[in-house]
């Protein structure tokens, strides 16, 4: 338990240093957003003439930590647990603030998972620090060693510029799939402390009864999205989408509206709270296009948007714009690529012939 | 006897435009409506559940302007017993830390508490930092991204959905239970209880009910701040208009691109 105090700013700034990056991890693997987070780490670390210190929490955590060596982690510090199985949000709080408080680091950098967002308003409250949640773009600021972080404004096309001036570890979060992932270095130089820690006391009432693993849809690697929102009318207004998509050898992507009325699950969801896409093509049908969205696709090589609104704001994201019925549109371009499959095969086969 | 139930819940703008006051960098809500944020209402459902099978004492806690009383009447209306409203100008432009205190101060004014639910994030910021930051001041377990959740003796039983799965965990009471919003569906106020509810009224608490000093709050008491707003740099894209008759073309393109598999390429 946190008193309930105010978020008093240490004195002296300048005892902090080092960036730390949370390594969430699962069965020896670092999850794909830590690793970004990871190599942005490296960057701002590098920018400030700081060192990058991966966090990991498990059970065995030598592959974790030969995998964050090699992304160019300066230092590892693990905690792995001989009483506790599993994830929890208070053990896990009070073993990252105990290498905080011993540590004390200038920048933590924390992926927006599940597990991520979980944990990191717990850390900051115990830290007494703030956080600056689903970031887009990170920089480090040499001269102020500050981390210059920005974010989508709620509603509208704005970006925020969020600091923390006088609280440290200044802390954010980025939604998995934000940035590329890092590459490897050449000559791995990381030192890697492991201590053996016991949670029992703190997880005493805290019982995981079952885990049921389900592969869950994975955009972030996606060649090919065609996306839906409300435009398309409702649940039904997904047929079309989903024969497009399966025309196209591609998956089915949704805007966050459609998500919350239930036309479409969760895991379809891109953009900021879902998730951030960069696939070779990706259509929009019946998606506005507020800045939530776009932030989740604008990576994406080649853009079609389909709107019944020619002055919808997808429409200046897009290559192509088709100022149509998303429904009648999606059909009309499925029928087209059959077609254009057909003839191509056509094509194929008397070459062959000849 | 019942056990005690605090619903989290915030009034967000429904208009889809907001307005940002270009001096202050802080958002403008006077002009939008207000409605309760969608998976608040969630976890006020949930709450109700668990007050239809074992009863429960509902108690809604609610920040934000004196506006966002509607939105607790409209709680009591579907069967919340108390409505709290913590509602001062200090309080004003706070990042989630001052948020947490302020509710975690609130919760500690109620007294005892068995449960705290609330929605997994909000429309007008959605961080989701609220929820676990409230609990961390409290010193309780929490369960986040739950879609169902029931109490079994002293603890709550919820099922987390994760990126790789379901997590059915236990956790000791009292506790903290954010709920996503396809856990449950919302039911509606019924009249006679939201006229039960403008009769009774609701509570609403300051800074000082609170025994919080003005620079522990709002934008004094928020370590993060608004440097600056920027309008996104974008790749400029052509936007090239095609028409319906003209999508034969345009998939022609695609398929120069080499976006369109045929049976050939794959072989």
């Amino acid at each position: 338990m946190t008193d309930l105090v105010g978020c008093i700013a240490p004195e002296k700034l300048e005892e902090y240093r080092n960036v730390f990056v949370y390594l969430e991890n699962r069965n020896g693997k670092i999850s794909r957003g830590a690793l970004e987070m990871l190599g942005k780490g490296k960057e701002i670390s590098v920018k400030l003439n700081e060192k990058v210190v991966g966090i990991a929490i498990g059970q065995d955590l030598k592959a974790v930590a030969d995998e964050a060596a090699s992304f160019g982690c300066d230092l590892i510090l693990g905690a792995e647990l001989s009483d506790f199985n599993g994830f929890s949000s208070v053990a896990y709080t009070n073993i990252i603030s105990d290498f905080i408080f011993e540590q004390k680091p200038n920048i933590f950098l924390i992926s927006g998972s599940r597990e991520g967002r979980d944990l990191v308003s717990r850390i900051a409250v115990k830290c007494k620090t703030g956080v600056a949640a689903d970031c887009i773009e990170l920089d480090g600021d040499p001269t102020n060693r500050l981390l210059i972080a920005w974010r989508p404004s709620f509603g509208d096309k704005t970006i925020d510029q969020i600091l923390c001036r006088k609280h440290r570890p200044q802390m954010i979060t980025s939604r998995p799939g934000s940035y590329k992932l890092p590459e490897k270095v050449e000559k791995p130089d990381c030192e890697t402390r492991i201590k053996k820690v016991k949670v029992g006391k703190l997880v005493a009432k805290h019982k995981i009864l079952e885990f049921k693993p389900k592969t869950r849809l994975d955009l972030t690697s996606s060649k090919i999205i065609v996306s839906g929102g409300l435009g398309i009318g409702g649940p039904k207004g997904f047929e079309p989408i989903r024969k497009l998509a399966k025309e196209l050898e591609g998956e089915v992507g949704a805007s966050r509206p459609v998500v919350d009325l239930g036309w479409i699950p969760y895991e379809h969801q891109v953009g900021q709270t879902g998730q951030t896409v960069r696939p070779k093509l990706y259509i929009a049908a019946g998606i506005s296009g507020k800045i939530q969205h776009i932030v989740g696709m604008k990576a994406s090589e080649t853009i079609i948007a389909i709107n019944t609104d020619p002055d919808a704001p997808i429409v200046k994201y897009s290559d192509y714009f088709i100022n149509a019925d998303a429904g009648k549109a999606v059909a009309k371009l499925a029928d087209e690529i059959r077609k254009y499959k057909k003839a191509h095969l056509v094509e194929a086969d008397s070459e062959q012939t000849a | 006897m019942a056990i005690k139930i605090i619903v989290m819940m915030k009034q967000v703008p429904d208009a889809e435009e907001i307005f940002i006051d270009p001096v202050k960098f802080t958002l403008n809500r006077a002009q939008a409506r207000g409605i309760i944020n969608p998976s608040d209402e969630n976890a006020l459902e949930c709450a109700l559940k668990i007050k239809d099978q074992t009863g429960a004492e509902i108690t809604v806690l609610s920040m934000g302007p004196p506006a966002a009383e509607s939105a607790i009447i409209e709680c009591m209306g579907r069967g919340a017993d108390r409505g709290v409203l913590v509602t001062d100008r200090v309080f004003a432009a706070a990042d989630t830390y001052a948020t947490s205190l302020t509710l975690a101060a609130s919760v500690k004014n109620l007294g005892e508490f068995d449960l705290i639910i609330a929605g997994e994030s909000t429309t007008d910021s959605g961080t989701g930092h609220v929820g676990p930051g409230v609990a961390e001041f409290l010193g309780i377990d929490q369960a986040t991204y739950c879609t169902s959740l029931h109490i079994e003796n002293d603890a709550l039983v919820a099922e987390r959905d994760l990126e790789d799965g379901t997590e059915v965990v236990s956790i000791g009471l009292p506790a903290l239970a954010t709920v996503l919003i396809s856990s449950n569906i919302p039911r509606r106020a019924k009249l006679r209880l939201k006229i039960d509810a403008l009769r009774k009224g609701i509570e609403k608490w300051d800074h000082d009910t609170l025994k919080l000093p003005p620079e522990w709050v709002g934008i004094k008491g928020s370590p993060t701040v608004v440097g600056a707003l920027k309008i996104p740099e974008e790749r400029k894209r052509a936007a090239k208009r095609i028409t319906v008759d003209q999508l034969g073309e345009l998939v022609k393109e695609l398929g120069g691109m080499g976006l369109i598999k045929t049976e050939e390429e794959e072989a």
